[in-house]
C-alpha cells in the first residue's frame, strides 16, 4: 500500500514519515474503543455531571500533578477551577498523569490564533481513536466506511507553502492506505498531477478545510469519495453546498481540537453541533465559571474525553455556543469560535458578530475576518475566487446599514490561520 | 514549647469537628464562599487582638487554582485556633500570622485541607504545628518528648515533598524532552488535523 501511494507516476513529493505507532497488542485495542466510540449511548442532561465524572474527577486529583497542586476535591463539581489555553501552554506536562510510560508519548502541536502555541502530550492509542468518533459522525449521515487493504481509507489534504506529508495505513481498517497531501505547487512535479493523483488513489475520505477543499475544486479531480471531513475552521454553509454538489456527497463540518478530539459535527436537521464522545462532559458557563441554564450562550467547557495522557478538568475551549438536549442528541447550538465580539453602527446600535456570520452565509466564502477599528470603520477580508466583493458588502450593508463606513477586499489567502472576528472599539467585547 | 497546653486529643478531635463552613470553599476573586480574610480577622478579634486588614491581604487569594489549597488550609488552622483552650499572646501574634499564611502555603505543596482532617497523622502535625506557634506543647508531655515528636513527624512530610516534587520536575523535564524529540519525526496518523 505505501508503495502504491509514494511510486505513482503522478504522486507528489512526500517530505515526510509518519506511522500509527501502535504496537500489535494495541491494535485490537484500538478496534475496541472504535467500536465503542459508534455505539456508546450519550444520555446526561445539560448541567447534570454523568455518573462517571466523579471517579474521573479523583483520578485526575490523585494521579495528575497539576490537579493535585488543587488541594481536596471540592463538595461539588462547579466549585472545581476552571482551566484555559495559558494553563496547558505553561503546565502541559504536569497534567500527564503519573502512570503514563512517557516513551510511548507522542505529540499534537497546535499554533492556533490565541498567541499561546501548545504541544500537547498524546498516544498512539489516542490518535487511532479519532476515527472512531469519524464513524460515529458519518453513521449519523448515512455513511458506513468500507475501504480496507489495498484501497486508500482518506487523503488528507492541505495547502501551505510547506506541509508535513506522508504515507502510512490504517490497522483497524485491515491497513487500508493514508496520505497526507499537500495541493500546494510546490509538492508536485506537474500541476495536472495532482487530479490524475488523487483520482487514481480514490480515496472513500477526503479530509481537510475550507481552504484546501475550496482549492480541491479549482483542481476539480473526478471523484466520487464517501465523504469529506472539514475541520480546523468555520465551514460555511455556501461552500458545502457546492462541495456536497461537486462530490455528490455529505461534507461534515467537524468541531475538533487538538486538546480533546472530535467534539462535535455539525448537522442542521439537528439544529447544530451534535456531541460525539460519550466520556466527555461538556458545560456551558459564564465568565465567573458558572453554568448557564440550558439554551443560554457561554462559553464552551470540557470535562473528561479520549486522551488518558492530558485529562482535561472543566477546560475552557475559547468557543461559544448553547448547549441543548434535543431527542437522543446532545445539541451546541450557534457555535462560534473566540469570545463573542460586537460591531457599531453608524447608528450607534450594536450587533453581534453571529449575526454577520449569518449574513455571510449564502455565499461560498472560505476565510474572512471582520475587524472594527477605533474610528469605527469596519474592514472585510475574504478567500473565494467565486465571490465579488460588491455582493459581500451588499450583504453586509443590509445589515450595517448604508452609512457605515465599510471596506471589503478579496484577498488570495490569509498567511495562516485567522481569529475571524476582532474590535479596537472599546465596548466591543461582548 | 515553654508551657504545657491542652491534651493533643482534644485537638485531634477539634479538627474532626471541623464545620462544614470552615471546609467549604474559600472566596477568591468572585468565586468561592468563605471570605478567608473575614474568618481570620474575627479569629483575632476574638482572642482580643485588632489587626490591619493589609497584614492579611495575602489571605484574598488572586488565582483559584493557586490559592484554594492554601487557602482550605488557612480556615482549617483558623477554627483549630478558635478552640476556648487556646489564647493567642501578644507576642505571639507574629508567630501565628505566620502559621495562617505562611506555614499554611507550605503545607498545601505536600497536603491538602482534606488529608489534615482524615489522616491522622496530617492531624496530629497540624496540632502540634499550631501548639508549637503558640509556645505550647501538649499537656502531659515533656518539652523534649513535643519536639522530638513533631521534628519527626514534619521533617518526615518535608523529605516526601522534596522526593515528590523533584520527582514531579523530573518527570515533567522528561515529558518536554520526548515531545520535542517527537516533533522532529510528527505525532501518529489522525484522520484529521486541527
Amino acid at each position: 500500500m505505501l508503495a502504491q501511494l509514494r511510486e505513482h507516476p503522478s504522486a507528489p513529493i512526500y517530505r515526510n514519515q509518519s506511522g500509527h505507532r501502535l504496537l500489535p497488542g494495541e491494535v485490537d485495542r484500538a478496534r475496541a474503543l472504535e467500536d465503542e466510540a459508534v455505539r456508546a449511548t450519550i444520555d446526561w442532561q445539560p448541567n447534570v455531571p454523568p455518573a462517571w465524572v466523579k471517579s474521573f474527577v479523583e483520578r485526575c486529583f490523585s494521579a495528575s500533578p497539576f490537579y493535585r497542586r488543587y488541594g481536596a476535591m471540592p463538595r461539588s463539581f462547579t466549585e472545581l477551577p476552571t482551566m484555559t489555553r495559558e494553563d496547558l501552554a505553561r503546565d502541559m506536562p504536569y497534567l500527564v498523569p503519573d502512570d503514563i510510560d512517557i516513551d510511548r508519548l507522542i505529540n499534537f502541536r497546535t499554533s492556533g490564533t490565541s498567541g499561546h502555541p501548545l504541544l500537547m502530550a498524546s498516544h498512539p492509542l489516542v490518535a487511532a481513536q479519532y476515527l472512531g468518533y469519524h464513524k460515529r459522525a458519518l453513521r449519523r449521515f448515512g455513511v458506513t466506511l468500507r475501504h480496507g487493504r489495498g484501497q486508500v481509507g482518506v487523503i488528507l489534504l492541505g495547502v501551505q507553502s510547506i506541509c508535513f506529508t506522508y504515507v502510512s495505513i490504517t490497522p483497524t481498517m485491515d491497513d487500508s492506505g493514508l496520505a497526507k497531501i499537500n495541493l500546494h505547487p510546490n509538492d508536485w512535479r506537474s500541476l495536472d498531477d495532482r487530479a490524475k493523483y488523487l483520482e487514481a488513489m480514490n480515496p472513500e475520505v477526503l479530509a481537510g478545510d475550507p481552504i484546501s477543499f475550496a482549492t480541491l475544486l479549482d483542481i476539480d479531480p473526478k471523484l466520487r469519495p464517501a465523504a469529506l471531513l472539514s475541520t480546523s475552521m468555520t465551514l460555511m454553509p455556501a461552500l458545502r453546498e457546492r462541495l456536497e454538489e461537486r462530490f455528490g456527497c455529505p461534507v461534515l463540518d467537524l468541531y475538533s481540537m487538538n486538546e480533546a478530539g472530535p467534539i462535535a459535527v455539525l448537522d442542521e436537521t439537528a439544529g447544530g453541533h451534535v456531541l460525539l464522545q460519550q466520556r466527555m462532559y461538556v458545560e456551558i458557563l459564564d465568565d465567573a465559571d458558572r453554568p448557564v441554564a440550558p439554551g443560554q450562550r457561554g462559553e464552551v467547557t470540557l470535562t473528561g474525553g479520549f486522551n488518558f495522557c492530558l485529562p482535561l478538568v472543566r477546560y475552557r475551549t475559547g468557543d461559544h455556543a448553547s448547549l441543548e438536549r434535543r431527542g437522543d442528541d446532545l445539541v451546541l447550538i450557534g457555535l462560534e469560535g473566540r469570545p463573542p465580539v460586537k460591531y457599531r453602527r453608524h447608528d450607534g446600535r450594536w450587533l453581534n458578530n453571529i449575526e454577520i456570520t449569518h449574513a455571510l452565509r449564502p455565499m461560498p466564502i472560505v476565510q474572512f475576518s471582520v475587524h472594527q477599528d477605533a474610528s469605527a470603520h469596519i474592514r472585510v477580508d475574504y478567500v473565494a475566487a467565486s465571490v465579488a466583493p460588491g455582493d459581500v458588502e451588499r450583504a453586509l450593508r443590509a445589515l450595517f446599514g448604508e452609512e457605515t463606513s465599510l471596506q471589503v477586499s478579496q484577498v488570495d489567502s490569509f498567511d495562516r490561520k485567522i481569529i475571524q472576528y476582532t474590535s479596537a472599539l472599546p465596548g466591543a467585547q461582548a | 514549647m515553654q508551657k504545657e497546653g491542652p491534651p493533643l486529643q482534644q485537638l485531634l478531635h477539634r479538627i474532626t469537628a471541623t464545620p462544614p463552613d470552615f471546609m467549604a470553599e474559600p472566596r477568591i476573586g468572585n468565586k468561592g464562599e468563605v471570605h478567608t480574610v473575614a474568618v481570620v480577622r474575627d479569629l483575632l478579634a476574638s482572642k482580643g487582638h485588632v489587626v490591619e486588614l493589609a497584614s492579611l491581604s495575602a489571605l484574598a487569594g488572586r488565582d483559584v487554582k493557586a490559592d484554594r489549597n492554601r487557602l482550605s488550609i488557612t480556615l482549617l488552622i483558623a477554627w483549630l485556633l478558635a478552640d476556648p483552650a487556646l489564647t493567642i499572646e501578644r507576642e505571639r501574634l507574629v508567630d501565628i500570622l505566620t502559621l495562617l499564611k505562611d506555614d499554611a502555603t507550605r503545607l498545601a505543596g505536600y497536603t491538602n485541607a482534606r488529608q489534615l482532617f482524615e489522616d491522622l497523622e496530617r492531624r496530629e502535625e497540624l496540632a502540634r504545628l499550631t501548639l508549637s506557634k503558640l509556645g505550647l506543647r501538649p499537656a502531659g508531655e515533656t518539652m523534649a518528648q513535643a519536639q522530638d515528636r513533631f521534628t519527626s513527624i514534619s521533617s518526615l512530610e518535608r523529605a516526601r515533598l522534596l522526593a515528590a516534587s523533584q520527582e514531579a520536575e523530573a518527570r515533567a523535564r522528561a515529558i518536554r524532552e520526548q515531545l520535542a524529540k517527537k516533533a522532529a519525526e510528527e505525532s501518529a496518523n489522525k484522520w484529521t488535523r486541527e
